[in-house]
């Protein structure tokens, strides 16, 4: 079917008869195509940026590119200050922040509770001990502070508190958190740790999206935590590690753990790190988007099956003279593939620039701002490649076969028009 | 001169509701190299169905059709295809140009399927329309001509390879006076250099001019008369003709 001859006089009659049909007709069928395309590409790629923004947070926030954090069998990541020195030298690094996690509670209202029966305002938190200048460096975290401000050096009895566990600001209980109800910045809680309490003031509120780790954290000095929670070996829980760009996180981990450290912490890249729910999440979402873009692709096969159709329907007679006058049918099928093939490649060209061009560094640069994260569009580049060679097969098919309908009636009844 | 057509018993039938209409009942019939031959009858004769037998566009019921010597019954669809492509032209009443084709364009198509490259198609194509009077609307779509310049365009095509059989059904009877004069000069002037053309008509006056007109009337040649042009002198062969 494919000889070079037919390709060559389908070419022929291909390319003339797209370039004198109709402007409009043909910049509709190419806006069918482009709309498919993006279809294809973009709701799979929100689904996939939704669950990526929520990554890309716990690797801004919590994880940076490389994460230092307790073994499982120990409370706390044993020579700390040697490593967080140690991590401090390498040049690799571009800011470092080592923290203090403890289970802890904290408490609002228990002044004016009067009632012993009467439920306390109280919840269970994450209380973490950082260095404030050292974390705001990290994760910008002090831009999350909506609701008064954030710790200073020196801070002492100040905590800022994550919107999670504040009932004006939370999305709704989750396990284990009740937000409490009556308080702002300037009032007083109290925080318990390991059965030591201490009245601090809420200096802060963190506001973010409802999985962003910082939602449920309580954050304090580390110097009174390590005071609180009585860890005065300075062993922290996690060091944090944001690289220079181009570092490899891999090979960094790799350093870390030829270098000793993995003997005393888990060492993790972010991806590592970030809850195995999160990549099953993504990968539902994925298979969710095509499920839904594949409609997209079949609408855009319907389409470009009715033009084909009523195109080679309508030039059934030219189609049995040219047959006739003996133009195999060959070569007038390949016409008509190479016109869908160009509706398809234009569409999906128009469809790439756009994206490349515009789409993904807009939305990379200004996220979606979605309740559950800052939505982005994900559209790895051979992803997207092969979505365009799914669209033009599509398309191709049916193209093929209402002209291959057409093409195959008797040549005679053909020219004469009839059935 | 020896036959280029010979039907034998040349049958055509086709359903009917629950019987079968014969259309050609048996025609014994011949053309020679290089004659005008017309085929004349009122509508419905079976003139333009005996055309298409000949011109391997449709399948006869029964019988025998030989073009050349070659005995056509047991060709395949693809090798009477290549046979139209090779040794046959066609004018059609509707002249059945491609819309969106350019006069040259319209002509170049099946020359491309010919293995000519384009530039010999497109001078092959220039040639031709040259021919026809239509040197100076080589750029022109079909819509941008009348309709005795696109069939002028259709004639264009049917002869620029030269073929050894140029089929004509109805070809004047679309266009006014004027331009049925044209394309009937035109016919002459092929023929008067050794092109072959059998041509269905139902105008007596443009049938006339072949050297032979063979009566149909319901599916039976009722007679065969000589045309004024019986004695028309021959100047030289086709090309194709001379290839052989």
């Amino acid at each position: 079917m494919f000889s070079l001859l037919n390709i060559r006089v389908g070419w022929f009659l291909a390319w003339r008869q797209i370039r004198r049909s109709s402007v409009w007709t043909t910049s509709l069928i190419i806006f069918v195509m482009l709309l498919t395309f993006l279809n294809l590409v973009v709701v799979t790629g929100i689904l996939v940026g939704l669950v990526q923004g929520i990554t890309d947070l716990y690797r801004l926030q919590e994880t940076g590119d490389v994460i230092v954090s307790t073994l499982d069998t120990k409370n706390y990541i044993e020579q700390s200050p040697q490593i967080i020195s140690f991590i401090q030298t390498l040049p690799q690094v571009e800011h470092v922040t080592a923290r203090y996690i403890v289970n802890g509670s904290i408490e609002a209202n228990y002044k004016t509770r009067t009632d012993p029966n009467e439920k306390p305002n109280e919840s269970g938190a994450a209380i973490v001990g950082i260095d404030p200048v050292a974390e705001n460096a990290f994760s910008g975290i002090a831009r999350n502070v909506e609701e008064g401000s954030f710790l200073a050096p020196g801070d002492f009895d100040s905590v800022v508190v994550g919107s999670q566990l504040i009932a004006k600001y939370s999305f709704g209980e989750i396990p284990g958190i009740r937000p409490l109800k009556n308080v702002g910045p300037g009032s007083v809680v109290r925080i318990t740790v390991n059965g030591q309490t201490r009245e601090v003031v809420i200096k802060g509120i963190l506001i973010d999206k409802a999985n962003s780790p910082l939602s449920s954290q309580v954050f304090m000095s580390a110097a009174q935590l390590r005071t609180l929670a009585g860890r005065d070996d300075y062993s922290v829980n996690q060091v944090a590690i944001r690289l220079k760009k181009g570092v490899d996180e891999v090979a960094f981990k790799d350093l870390l753990v030829r270098s000793g450290v993995g003997r005393f912490a888990k060492v993790q890249t972010f991806e590592q790190a970030i809850p195995n729910g999160v990549e099953d999440v993504k990968n539902t979402f994925a298979v969710l988007g095509n499920a839904i873009s594949s409609v997209g692709l079949v609408v855009a096969s319907i389409t470009i099956f009715i033009v084909i159709f009523i195109n080679a329907l309508t030039r059934r007679k030219f189609i049995g003279i040219l047959k006739g006058i003996g133009i195999s049918p060959q070569a007038i099928e390949v016409a008509y593939l190479l016109q869908s093939m160009f509706y398809a490649l234009v569409g999906s060209s128009i469809g790439l620039i756009i994206l490349f061009g515009f789409l993904v560094p807009y939305i990379s640069a200004h996220p979606i701002n979605l309740p559950i994260s800052n939505t982005v569009l994900v559209a790895p580049v051979g992803e997207t490649l092969l979505r365009v060679v799914l669209l033009v097969l599509a398309t191709l098919i049916a193209g093929y076969i209402p002209a291959r309908m057409i093409v195959k009636k008797n040549t005679l009844d053909s020219i004469l028009g009839r059935n | 001169m020896a036959a280029l057509i010979e039907t034998k018993k040349l049958v055509k039938a086709y359903k009917s509701g629950d019987g079968v209409s014969t259309i050609l009942k048996g025609i014994d019939f011949s053309v020679e190299r290089g004659e005008f031959v017309s085929i004349m009858g009122r509508s419905g004769a079976g003139k333009s169905t005996l055309m298409y037998q000949m011109s391997l566009l449709d399948e006869p019921t029964s019988g025998d059709i030989s073009i050349d010597g070659t005995n056509t019954r047991h060709m395949s669809e693809k090798e009477k295809a290549a046979f139209r492509l090779r040794k046959f032209g066609f004018v059609f009443q509707d002249y059945a140009l491609m819309p969106e084709l350019t006069a040259t364009e319209n002509i170049v198509l099946p020359l491309l399927m010919e293995s000519y490259t384009f530039t010999q198609a497109q001078a092959m194509a220039a040639d031709a329309l040259t021919r026809v009077g239509l040197g100076h609307r080589l750029h022109n779509v079909p819509s941008q001509l009348s309709g005795g310049e696109q069939q002028r365009v259709s004639i264009a095509r049917a002869i620029a390879e030269q073929p050894e059989i140029l089929f004509a059904d109805e070809p004047t009877a679309n266009l006014d006076r004027e331009s049925a004069k044209v394309v009937i000069d035109l016919f002459l002037e092929l023929h008067a250099h050794g092109q072959t053309i059998i041509m269905v008509t139902h105008e007596e006056e443009y049938g006339h001019v072949a050297d032979r007109i063979i009566r149909l009337d319901e599916g039976s040649i009722v007679s065969i008369e000589k045309g004024v042009r019986h004695a028309h002198a021959r100047k030289q062969p086709t090309k194709k003709q001379s290839k052989k």
